[in-house]
């Protein structure tokens, strides 16, 4: 059996499929700490670019949108995405056209389930992510999401915040997008950016709260459905769930 | 800068106004500006009650010269009362916008000094947020009951949405429990934004440079304080969707808090609520009629939705078969929602669906068995008083934990209103 091994990125993905797709009993993977069986032979990819075109437009040419859907896929924070990814790719070169509105077949199930989480996800911390102001005025925000969101909010928040330089930090990933108010670029970071913050940032922190505990109707308790839209992994950098945290 | 005392207050008068929602409208950011609406809404915390805040819900002030029977802000209550300025609320909007806690702004008022001030003030905070901060976020303004004409318009088309309460479901009870306001006093703001929004759309299809009202109005009622029945209800809405093109309409149980002889004694109850919304779901997403509800005379059934209701009904009309029936069809099988029915519509292009692919496909079929059939299979019962009985449990499980979620004892003392 063989095993290709991947380093997460797109065009390594697209240059492995190329080799992978018509082998049957093979692995793709990007994990860091694989299990290999007995018979496992692994194969170091490395990025063609020729061969990753080629795949690209041979899936687009029997499903234009398949490529944002597989790309949404590579961008969940599971081991098997590599895998769900792929099979789903033999669908529609099998069926040589587009399989999403197939929505009983469990291939098509898993890897729209796969693609849900990472739009979901992507979607909920377009609310739950929180700034704070730094001494010169930067907004800062860490944040550690299960999937690789930090491209696909980021537009979000430049359409939003056009004047007002930020920072937003995956903390998981170490990396950052950094916007001036004129250039955005995504950096790799260290695992701790120290920043200092605004004289104003613990007022208005605490001002938040106070509105948060003040808009809460205590009489009617339901917390089982507040952490369900807001699930508890993600309160870590919200100041309204940690009144220390300031 | 508001002091955290004040904003306690505000917001706890504001908090029983149900609608948080920050969705439909478009709003694109501009040049130097901060902020944009987006169209589904964004929720940007959840409460220990399960509430989402997506908007800074305050009022302006709660001082009122009003009276109304049911409201912990009128005249005679003895409350703490506390008022902001136009610019301490244009600066909290901010500080709390940039930081990514809000989606934007709801703000409502009780009636300060008179209904003009008030809406002036209200209208004053609007215009300065848009034209001297530039803030092109979700605005959803309160409307005041007889405030001048002129400054209705010219705040709709600063806002994203607006919404004058009716309160009450009936001119007469509105006459009895809120003398102060007149059913045309609320109806007539509704009636002319509707109208104004309808020209303006006609004239600037397809320009974006200004805009009146993008998200539409609103309005929210109080259930079981006054004696109309949940099919005179379900018209009154059906009427608002229709006439005004209404976003939505909010119902909020009742709940007492003053005793007075016009009052009921006792609580509505969560389920008649749940019920209402069930059946406004109905009206507004799977083509029923307030008609096919309920009689006008009728209230809705508490052993099971709506939906169900209707199904029972009209026996005659199931079961379904889920790989040819008619979209309107399938949307009308209890259990299948409005996401299942076009799941379903797509899947059964490709393949035939057993009832083990619906399974698959998260359709739930504890319900809509009883309705369905599968390539010419039937899984339910045949015999209709054993699909009742099974209906009626299923519903009480969920009743039962809905009363559970709200009713704890203390809420009639401290909900301090009606307008849960």
């Amino acid at each position: 059996m063989n095993v290709y091994i991947l380093d997460g990125t797109e065009n390594m993905f697209y240059s492995a499929v190329f080799f992978a797709y018509s082998d049957a009993d093979c692995i793709l993977s990007s994990a860091k700490n694989i299990q290999l069986t007995l018979d496992a032979r692994i194969i170091t990819v490395e990025y063609e670019e020729d061969k990753c075109e080629r795949v690209k437009k041979k899936i687009a040419q029997y499903d234009p949108k398949a490529l944002s859907d597989i790309a949404l896929i590579l961008k969940r924070g599971c081991d098997t995405k590599e895998m769900t990814a792929l099979q789903y790719i033999r669908l529609i070169l099998k069926n040589r056209a587009p399989v999403r509105d197939q929505l009983s077949h469990p291939m098509v199930i898993e890897a729209m389930d796969e693609r849900d989480k990472v739009t979901l996800e992507a979607h909920r911390f377009k609310g739950f992510l929180r700034f704070m102001e730094g001494d010169h005025g930067i907004m800062y925000a860490p944040f550690s999401p299960d999937n690789d969101i930090l491209e696909l909010i980021l537009p979000h928040f430049l359409r939003r915040l056009t004047t007002q330089p930020f920072i937003i930090h995956d903390t998981l990933r170490h990396k950052a997008a950094l916007w001036n108010g004129k250039e955005c670029a995504i950096a790799q970071t260290d695992d701790r950016i120290s920043v200092r913050f605004s004289p104003d940032e613990e007022n208005f922190q605490h001002l938040w709260q106070e509105y948060y505990c003040a808009v809460n109707i205590a009489q009617r308790p339901h917390e089982k459905q507040m952490k369900g839209y807001m699930p508890v992994r993600y309160w870590k950098f919200m100041p309204e769930k940690n009144p220390g945290l300031r | 800068m508001i002091d955290a005392n004040r904003l306690k207050i505000l917001t706890e008068s504001a908090k029983y106004d149900v609608s948080c929602s920050s969705s439909g409208s478009t709003r694109a950011n501009r040049k130097g500006g901060i902020g944009n609406a987006s169209i589904g809404g964004i929720c940007h915390s959840f409460t220990p009650d399960g509430r989402c805040i997506s908007l800074l819900k305050l009022l302006l002030s709660n001082r009122c010269i009003y009276n109304c029977l049911y409201c912990p802000n009128r005249a005679e209550a003895d409350v703490p009362r506390a008022s902001a300025t136009p610019e301490e609320i244009c600066e909290l909007v901010l500080s709390f916008y940039k930081r990514n806690y809000i989606e934007g702004l709801f703000l409502s008022s009780a009636v300060d000094r008179s209904p003009d001030h008030t809406m002036e003030l209200l209208i004053d905070t609007v215009i300065r947020l848009r034209k001297v901060y530039r803030f092109n976020g979700y605005i959803h303004l309160k409307g005041i009951p007889y405030a001048d004409k002129a400054l209705i318009s010219r705040a709709a088309r600063y806002v994203d949405r607006m919404s004058y309460n009716i309160e009450l479901p009936s001119e007469h009870s509105l006459k009895l429990l809120a003398p102060q306001k007149s059913k045309e006093s609320l109806l007539m703001p509704i009636r002319q934004l509707a109208t104004e929004k309808f020209v303006f759309d006609q004239e600037k299809k397809g320009k974006h440079s200004t805009r009146f009202l993008p998200a539409g109005q609103t309005t929210q009622m109080i259930v079981g304080a006054s004696p109309e029945s949940d099919g005179q209800i379900l018209r009154l809405s059906e009427a608002f969707y229709r006439k005004f093109s209404m976003k939505r309409v909010y119902y909020s149980s009742y709940v007492p808090v003053v005793h007075h002889a016009l009052l009921p004694k006792k609580c509505t109850g969560l389920l008649r609520e749940h019920r209402l919304y069930q059946a406004d779901w109905l009206m507004r997403f799977y083509g029923f009629t307030a008609d096919e509800i309920a009689g006008t005379s009728e209230n809705l059934p508490e052993e099971y939705d709506p939906k169900c209701a209707w199904a029972l009904k009209n026996m005659h009309l199931f079961p379904v078969e889920i790989n040819s029936a008619p979209l309107e069809m399938l949307l009308r099988v209890p259990g299948i929602g409005n996401l299942g029915a076009y799941k379903i519509l797509k899947a059964r292009k490709f393949s035939s669906l057993g009832f083990e692919d619906l399974t698959k496909m998260r359709i739930v079929l504890k319900r809509a068995k009883h309705f369905i059939t599968c390539n010419g299979k039937f899984f339910g019962s045949e015999n209709i008083s054993t699909v009742k009985t099974m209906l009626a449990l299923e519903a009480h499980e969920e009743k039962y934990e809905q009363l559970s979620m709200f009713s704890t004892p203390e809420t009639s003392v401290s909900a301090l209103t009606g307008q849960l």
